[in-house]
């Protein structure tokens, strides 16, 4: 029941956070709604992964797949390309803490005294730097998964209609 | 009929055709489109006029050719230079709507011209809701970090007060990367008094979420998709955007903590 609770509150969270970023980013008022869903939505199934002991880049993949392809369809549903969605939705799940640990690290990196107080501060940034790079990736591919599926081919005239599908099994 | 109709937009001269796709294409550039989704929308588009194009595209500007099969004197080639980026994703939206308005035939091209003028001038969130969602988004991510409620309400002022000092000195022409420093250095100043004076629990978190709205995370993506999609100039030239965009909040960041004390951290 715990465990729900802190699920549920993370999705309100993430949901708020993909909605807000949405303004920011100047998304559309009827797709806003549906970015903070995508965005909560990823970020939940993120919290998930991340309490079953997966990697913490591994489950950003997954998440951010999840959110790209469900991004199609909410593409669909409110007339608009899904880049707009799936943005920042994303975004709920950017590395800003690895970012400022390897900045801060830098920082400290130009006082000789605190070099040799704590030599740990280069494999410290070396580490908090990838692990930035390496989630900014997994974002990406997120996000440019149908551009990466589905080769060359507009979202638009991917199709959902049952009968077209059909129609090729015959 | 459909000969006829074909007929008379054939009319439309090359240069006219490659105005309009650059003037679009540019301005999808700079409002944070993938080169892939600049292309396919400016492809849907010289397709319908009865054009072939092809076009190179960098972050900071497009050259496009543009000729037709049957006459070879009519083509030409131009480059036009992006406004500056500043990300507002509903102009994808409407373009691209535009595009297929056009290749369904629906709209011609001084009706398409009009329409590309109206998208331009179309008002954008206000400031003050801008900045608003900027705290917020920052004060849940801060929550989502492991803050306590004042660590959140702090990120919150911090992040909403640097959006509004930005909006400022954009508005009055500065060069945008100085505004990132600015942003940066109040946001962090307001932050940093979480640590210096020990208010909430995870001060180190609401150090790392407040700037998080500056971070140019659609330049990132955009050059991570530009690369997998295989226009590496493109992508070479927005992330070093991006980077330098980093660079100035690092800096910002700097000079705060340097001016809180750099023990505190």
């Amino acid at each position: 029941m715990e465990l729900l609770t802190a699920i549920f509150f993370d999705f309100i969270l993430a949901f708020c956070v993909a909605f807000c970023w949405g303004i920011l980013f100047g998304t559309p008022v009827k797709a806003l709604l549906m970015a903070g869903l995508l965005g909560g939505l990823g970020h939940g199934i993120r919290f998930i992964l991340l309490h079953s002991d997966f990697g913490l880049i591994s489950a950003t993949l997954i998440a951010s797949v999840t959110i790209g392809l469900l991004g199609i369809y909410a593409a669909h549903k409110v007339h608009n390309p899904p880049v707009v969605i799936t943005m920042p939705a994303c975004i709920t799940m950017i590395p800003g803490l690895y970012a400022y640990r390897s900045m801060l690290a830098g920082i400290k990196l130009s006082d000789q005294a605190i070099l040799e107080k704590d030599p740990n501060i280069i494999p410290s940034i070396a580490h908090n730097a990838v692990l930035t790079f390496s989630l900014l990736f997994t974002l990406a591919v997120g996000i440019s998964i149908s551009a990466l599926l589905f080769r060359n081919k507009s979202v638009k005239q991917i199709r959902f209609d049952k009968s077209r599908l059909l129609a090729k099994g015959k | 009929m459909m000969e006829n109709k074909d007929k008379a937009q054939k009319k439309i001269k090359a240069n006219e055709v490659a105005e309009f796709i650059l003037d679009a294409g540019v301005f999808l550039m700079a409002s944070g489109a993938h080169s892939g989704r600049v292309w396919r929308n400016c492809k849907r588009m010289a397709d319908h006029w009865g054009y072939h194009m092809n076009f190179n595209p960098t972050f900071t500007g497009i050259m496009v050719s543009v000729w037709d099969d049957k006459n070879s004197e009519n083509a030409v080639t131009r480059y036009k230079t992006a406004p500056q980026n500043s990300v507002h994703l509903e102009t994808l939206t409407q373009i691209s709507h535009l595009s297929w308005e056009i290749a369904d035939g629906k709209t011609d091209y001084d009706d398409a011209c009009r329409k590309l003028e109206a998208i331009k001038n179309k008002a954008r969130y206000p400031f003050w809701l801008v900045a608003l969602a900027v705290g917020i988004s920052c004060g849940c991510l801060c929550t989502l970090a492991g803050g306590s409620p004042v660590d959140a309400a702090l990120a919150f002022c911090g992040a909403a007060a640097g959006s509004a000092a930005r909006h400022f000195i954009l508005k009055k022409q500065f060069n945008q990367f100085l505004s990132f420093i600015i942003a940066s250095a109040i946001t962090t100043l307001i932050a940093g008094t979480d640590t210096v004076f020990a208010l909430g629990k995870a001060p180190e978190m609401t150090l790392a979420t407040s700037v998080l709205y500056l971070i140019p995370g659609v330049p990132l993506i955009n050059s991570v998709i530009d690369l997998l999609e295989g226009y590496f100039s493109a992508s070479i030239a927005r992330s070093l955007f991006a980077a330098s965009i980093v660079s100035c909040i690092a800096v910002g960041m700097t000079l705060s903590i340097m001016l809180l004390g750099i023990n505190y951290f």
